[in-house]
């Protein structure tokens, strides 16, 4: 049984949701009608300049550097227009950027930057030790009297940096912080000019003020509609890892806002427009068969899961809890819900976070063993099929993740997997901002909470499952063994001490049965012609055009 | 002027700026009842860790932790005054917020209204000239309009010119393909209306004394139509066009985004999605406005047409003839 409550979204119209069903329709008329392009195949030489036209579904709210969400559309424009003091890769592998080297204490609490020389803001100024303190107290503070956040995920231990000299950066920690230097490669960290950061939230608000030390640089823009990002010809301080020098090949990008799917898709698929964002997984096939390119980059950080409530029936009982971990077949979700591009969870963090091992045994698909497990915990299947223990319905509500487009589809078969098992499964659908309101870790209507979440070093997961963080499992402090590892991954001054902390945590965590991973999450899907090359993507999964070229 | 005629159009007048300040405040009252508002949604979302301290300092910034009586003074008052605020969602101010979309808006809703008064015009002539089974099937064009859906009509004409003949391209929404086809796709389901009430009016004179008259004189069908039909007929349409503003405006959200073109659709939409109140509230005294002042002109201008309405009924207005009208 689904519900739908979105009332007060009156323009969220069931027409909007018909709209999306009859283009799907159309798209797939036009797929069958449309022959295999071959004018899209590229000769194979590389092309000096081009522009490049990139789809997207939305460019976000606002363009405040420290005011647009983590995770967030800007951060394909931020990723052009500004540079960042290190470079994290895919596979969580810190490398210089801005920063040309780095040194920390023996407990982790006092960091050194030594900057790269001649490197300059777009509007002439230099990318200095006092810009880049500038730049970090606002990420830290904000300037939250004036509308200007502080930027998530920054570390609460931050304390103060001071510039030493015109290339040294001095930042200083209240408590070890093993994380700073990978966070500083987070989109979040974006170098801004110093006189872009001293205008008042307004101003700042205006893409066109927004000033960084990009290989790009805003054209122009217009709210709602579009942003189109020009090469800078004096660019030389690309990142080392991305082994690309001097400027970018292309000459611009322009990113324009198509809101319907299909309407992107078949944009690409008939030339007028080189990338497609965010298609649905289920269209890709038949284009990968014409030959387009098909980006699913993993960004760091969690797996697409349930955090469960630990203090709400029926999962207060672990049997429960493990049970649904074994009931829920994953190899299905991938094979109808996502393609090949998709992996099955080994842990409850994506397995290319340096330190994630993989735990997939101890969550494995297994229906008889989670039969046997409800049957020991007391929850014997009635007449109808639904299991219950004193009177009780084995009953769940799912609430669909509104960020992931295809959560809802997981949810719906997670629900008749679990159906099959002898639970009575509900799911509740809800918009971006009712279920920001409604549905709240650890809040008694919300037996298991769907998350997803991208991080760039470790170091954080402790702090959000314990009872002094965003305690996911509501557990407060009462597993004394997961506060204690939570509290050494955090505390920790050594990456390889770290890692070992880390696999007790995960074993423990997926024994406890406090999280159900489902699958490794790809929330950044692209769709490419197959003439533009060379495209790369970093440790959150953005596409970098930097690197990028068009084949003649 | 006469001075009934100066009474009656004060009154209204006074009328439409009482609708326009009841809209703004209904409207405010509305979304302060929803739960939640964007500030605090962004900010509470668990990837950032703000503390609440952060949080309530940024929701001072905005007035967020005022009373709601206190926020609605103080909205109407700026409102009163020509500033329509900062945006909660992009921070940017809401006069270029909207500024920068209504030109947009204001190109597709008239260029859409030209395709419907073409169209229904070209309908509404060909029922009254053509042989009679051609003239039988252009009578269900309009019931056929309003039953298929704008976006129905905009996915297909993207899909044929756009993507298999390459006429439209997508990326260039606001072009002048772009702006033809997406005029098109909203103009169709407003001809429908017009040519419904034109169709019904020309069959109700052509069985008027005076019509029949002059057909026994010897004119020909094209002629009658010219001379005695189409004025007394097209007087009613004026009316059914300021209804129409609301298509024009409603249908405008589904058209700008199925062709990607921003819009006040658009933005109404990304700001109802983030409960964007100090857009939503310019948005909804534009269209209140819009409607308002559409509808005076036609109120005022009608009994200068027409000298048979009655100044003292003020609020009556000639309507026009729907026997006919089979949908």
């Amino acid at each position: 049984m689904k519900t739908f409550r979105a009332a007060s979204r009156a323009l969220r119209s069931r027409q909007l949701r018909t709209v999306t069903a009859a283009a799907a329709v159309l798209a797939l008329a036009a797929g069958c009608a449309a022959s295999g392009n071959g004018s899209e195949q590229g000769d194979g030489t590389k092309k000096a300049g081009g522009d490049v036209t990139f789809l997207i579904d939305s460019l976000g709210d606002s363009w405040i550097p420290n005011n647009s969400a983590i995770s967030s559309f800007q951060g394909h424009i931020w990723g052009h227009v500004t540079d960042k003091l290190v470079y994290v890769d895919e596979e969580g592998e810190v490398s210089p950027w801005v920063a040309e080297t780095w040194e920390q204490n023996d407990d982790a609490t006092e960091f050194t930057l030594h900057l790269k020389g001649g490197v300059t803001f777009s509007d002439g100024s230099p990318v200095d030790a006092e810009a880049v303190v500038a730049n970090l107290e606002i990420w830290a503070d904000g300037r939250p009297d004036d509308g200007i956040n502080p930027i998530g995920l920054f570390p609460t231990t931050y304390d103060s940096s001071q510039a030493v000299d015109a290339s040294t950066v001095k930042v200083s920690f209240t408590a070890p912080t093993l994380g700073f230097i990978p966070t500083l490669g987070y989109h979040g960290s974006i170098l801004i000019s110093p006189k872009t950061l001293e205008l008042p939230a307004e101003k700042q608000a205006d893409l066109g003020n927004d000033i960084g030390s990009g290989p790009f640089t805003v054209a122009s823009w217009k709210e709602g509609d579009s942003v189109v990002l020009e090469k800078r010809d004096d660019y030389d301080w690309g990142p080392e890892a991305l082994d690309h020098e001097g400027p970018a090949t292309l000459d611009s990008v322009t990113y324009k806002l198509v809101a319907e799917p299909s309407v992107r898709t078949a944009a690409v698929q008939s030339g007028q427009a080189d990338v497609a964002y965010n298609p649905s997984p289920q269209e890709l096939d038949p284009f990968k068969k014409q030959g387009f390119t098909v980006a699913a980059p993993r960004y760091l950080g969690f797996v697409n899961g349930y955090a469960l409530n630990t203090q709400v029936a029926p999962f207060d009982d672990v049997a429960v809890r493990q049970a649904v971990q074994h009931g829920i077949d994953r190899e299905e979700i991938l094979s109808t819900v996502y393609t090949d591009d998709w992996l099955p969870a080994e842990s409850f963090i994506q397995s290319n976070v340096p330190g994630a091992t993989d735990h997939s045994d101890e969550f494995a698909f297994d229906v008889e063993e989670a039969k046997r497990l409800l049957d020991e915990a007391g929850w014997k299947a009635g007449g109808d099929g639904i299991r219950a223990k004193d009177g009780k319905k084995l009953a769940l509500t799912l609430y669909p993740n509104p960020y992931l487009a295809t959560s809802q589809a997981v949810d719906e078969l997670v629900a008749q997997q679990l159906g099959d098992l002898g639970f009575d499964i509900e799911i509740q659908a809800y918009d971006v901002v009712t279920y920001g309101e409604r549905v709240a870790v650890g809040s008694d209507a919300v037996p298991a909470y769907e998350v997803t979440r991208s991080f760039i070093d470790a170091g954080t997961v402790g702090g959000v499952l314990v009872g002094s963080g965003e305690d996911w499992f509501n557990l407060g402090d009462s597993d004394a063994e997961l506060s204690d590892l939570a509290g050494q991954v955090a505390g920790a001054v050594d990456v390889d001490a770290r890692n070992t902390v880390l696999d007790t945590l995960q074993s423990h965590v997926l024994e406890q049965a406090y999280f159900v991973p489902l699958t490794q999450i790809v929330q950044r899907l692209y769709l490419q012609s197959p003439k533009l090359k060379g495209v790369s993507y970093n440790g959150v999964a953005y596409a970098n055009f930097f690197t990028a070229y068009l084949e003649g | 002027m006469s001075r009934p005629y100066a009474v009656y159009a004060l009154q209204r007048v006074a009328q439409a700026v009482v609708v326009v300040l009841l809209a703004y405040v209904f409207t405010f009252l509305v979304i302060s009842v929803l739960p939640g508002d964007p500030v605090s949604s962004t900010l509470r979302d668990p990837q950032n860790n703000f503390t609440e301290a952060e949080v309530d300092r940024i929701i001072a910034y905005y007035g967020l932790d005022q009373p709601v009586w206190v926020q609605l003074w103080e909205s109407l008052s700026r409102f009163l005054t020509g500033d329509l605020g900062v945006s909660l969602r992009s921070n940017l101010p809401v006069t270029r917020l909207v500024g920068d979309v209504l030109g947009s808006t204001l190109l597709l809703a008239a260029s859409a209204l030209v395709v419907a008064l073409v169209l229904a015009f070209a309908i509404a002539y060909g029922t009254r000239n053509l042989p009679a089974p051609a003239a039988r099937v252009l009578r269900a064009f309009p019931s056929l309009f309003l039953s298929v859906p704008n976006f129905v009509i905009g996915l297909l004409l993207i899909n044929i010119f756009a993507f298999q003949l390459g006429v439209l391209q997508v990326t260039d929404s606001e072009g002048l393909a772009g702006t033809f086809f997406a005029a098109v796709a909203l103009g169709i389901p407003v001809s429908a209306q017009v040519a419904e009430v034109l169709i019904a009016n020309l069959d109700h004179e052509a069985r008027q004394e005076y019509a029949t008259f002059a057909t026994s004189r010897g004119l020909r069908r094209s002629q009658l139509f010219w001379r005695h039909l189409l004025k007394p007929s097209s007087l009613p349409v004026v009316t059914v066009i300021a209804l129409t503003v609301g298509e024009l405006l409603g249908g405008a959200l589904i058209t700008e985004t199925i062709f990607g073109r921003t819009g006040i659709g658009s933005l109404v939409q990304r700001s109802v999605t983030t409960q964007d109140l100090p857009v939503l509230q310019a948005v909804v005294a534009l269209s209140a406005v819009t409607f308002v002042v559409v509808n005076l002109v036609v109120d005022l201008v009608y009994p200068l047409l027409d000298p048979r309405v009655d100044l003292r009924g003020a609020t009556r207005r000639l309507r026009p003839v729907a026997e006919e009208v089979t949908a």
